[in-house]
């Protein structure tokens, strides 16, 4: 049996937008036969993501349904189109709650489509975007260590001399033991431990 | 200079695969042990007349396997009526329904059922049996229905849970390890929810590079 699948694509070279953007997302239903698709729902929607309670907040929605379809194409012609065809949504993003990627808390944008059959049964399916572009902690925690590193280069560099060779080397944080920089710059405590066990899972 | 090697804007952005919207309850499988099911559950429920209690502390899945038990109740031909009771509610939220105007047969659930006083159990087991409706509950301490099930916490289980969780998360699991499992059961020995939200915290430290 034919599993049925929702595609989404965003009309934009980026999934990264800024406020005020406007959005453009094509969606169709593939694998279906005719009339299985009783409804289509698509929004734009945010939600939070983290160790608490969720919230979710819908910015729009849109549904097309056999009876009563209000639907549009963007060419603005009457919509007399099945419903599992190519159709689009359109909106203008709002000034916030911008995406966030915290620690304790992320705030995640997406597209949604949510495709309700024949016989009670339904598929959803999200594409992601990224509203804004706040810095998550890491990102400003690496960047201030870069920063703070710089500074120390320049301590040293003053304090050593032109040359800056003698002396112990210091562990600049964001570095392995042996003075090589992790990948992304950012020191871990329990490097020596990670290495050592055995991933299970 | 070496540029941080983040995401692809093609890219989502990293979960957390312990976060609250994975492991919450109907997210997550309530995992039966061998020879026990939910189809079971619900025969033994239907054969004590549609009542019976969960007891299990705190976190201990008695919420997921509620939301697993759910949808083999409806296929039984029970409609269910579900409400939940968070910590410090005392009442049943009948904004929406009153158990009093349910349809005769309806399979009344509450979460939580250890919140209520006594006398409003007292009057929810009057107005279910006045109009025949089951009464599922999930309690922290035997309440007087017929035992269900009883929900504990042990290392196999969690296992599952976990290796659910990082199913497909090659990521995941070389930040996660068994060890890290282990220590946060011995932490949370008998709530694990609260060990997988102690995973999560864990598993942000590291990804996020050890704040």
């Amino acid at each position: 049996m034919k599993e049925p699948l929702v595609s989404i694509a965003l009309q934009a070279y980026t999934r990264i937008f800024a406020p005020g953007d406007e959005l453009v997302a094509d969606f169709q239903i593939d694998a279906v036969e005719p009339g299985e698709v009783e409804a289509v729902e698509a929004s734009v929607l945010w939600y939070t993501e983290g160790k608490g309670d969720e919230d979710l907040g819908v910015h729009f929605f849109k549904r097309f349904d056999g009876n009563r379809d209000d639907g549009h194409r963007d060419d603005g012609q009457a919509d007399d189109v099945p419903l599992h065809e190519l159709r689009s949504i359109r909106t203008t993003l709002p000034h916030c709650p911008l995406s966030y990627d915290g620690r304790i808390v992320k705030i995640r944008w997406c597209v949604r489509v949510r495709a309700f059959l024949n016989r009670g049964r339904f598929v959803v399916a999200d594409q992601w975007f990224q509203l804004g572009s706040v810095a998550s902690p890491s990102q400003s925690v690496a960047e201030s260590r870069k920063r703070g590193s710089e500074r120390n280069d320049a301590g040293h560099a003053a304090a050593n001399g032109a040359g800056g060779e003698r002396g112990g080397k210091a562990r600049v944080p964001g570095t392995r033991p042996d003075g090589n920089a992790r990948p992304d710059g950012n020191a871990r405590p329990d490097d020596g431990e990670r290495a050592s066990t055995l991933a299970a899972y | 200079m070496h540029r941080d090697a983040g995401p692809t804007p093609n890219d989502p952005p990293p979960g957390n695969p312990f976060a609250t919207r994975y492991v919450r309850p109907g997210a997550i499988p309530f995992f039966f042990a061998a020879g026990e099911s939910a189809a079971d559950l619900v025969a033994r429920l239907a054969a004590n007349g549609w009542r019976g209690e969960i007891v299990g502390p705190h976190g201990s899945g008695k919420s997921t396997l509620l939301a697993t038990l759910l949808p083999e109740i409806e296929r039984a031909g029970r409609a269910v009526a579900t409400y939940r009771l968070r910590e410090g509610e005392r009442r049943l939220d009948e904004q929406s329904q009153r158990v009093d105007r349910l349809a005769l047969g309806t399979a009344v659930v509450v979460d939580g059922y250890e919140q209520l006083p006594w006398w409003r159990k007292w009057l929810l087991r009057w107005a279910c049996a006045q109009r025949s409706l089951g009464l599922l509950v999930t309690t922290h301490a035997a309440a007087g229905l017929p035992a269900l099930y009883e929900t504990s916490v042990d290392m196999p289980t969690v296992d599952r849970v976990v290796g659910h969780l990082l199913e497909g998360e090659p990521e995941g699991a070389a930040i996660v390890t068994r060890e890290d499992v282990a220590r946060a059961m011995e932490a949370h020995p008998t709530n694990l929810r609260e060990a997988l939200f102690a995973l999560y915290d864990l598993y942000e430290r590291r990804r996020q590079g050890g704040l």
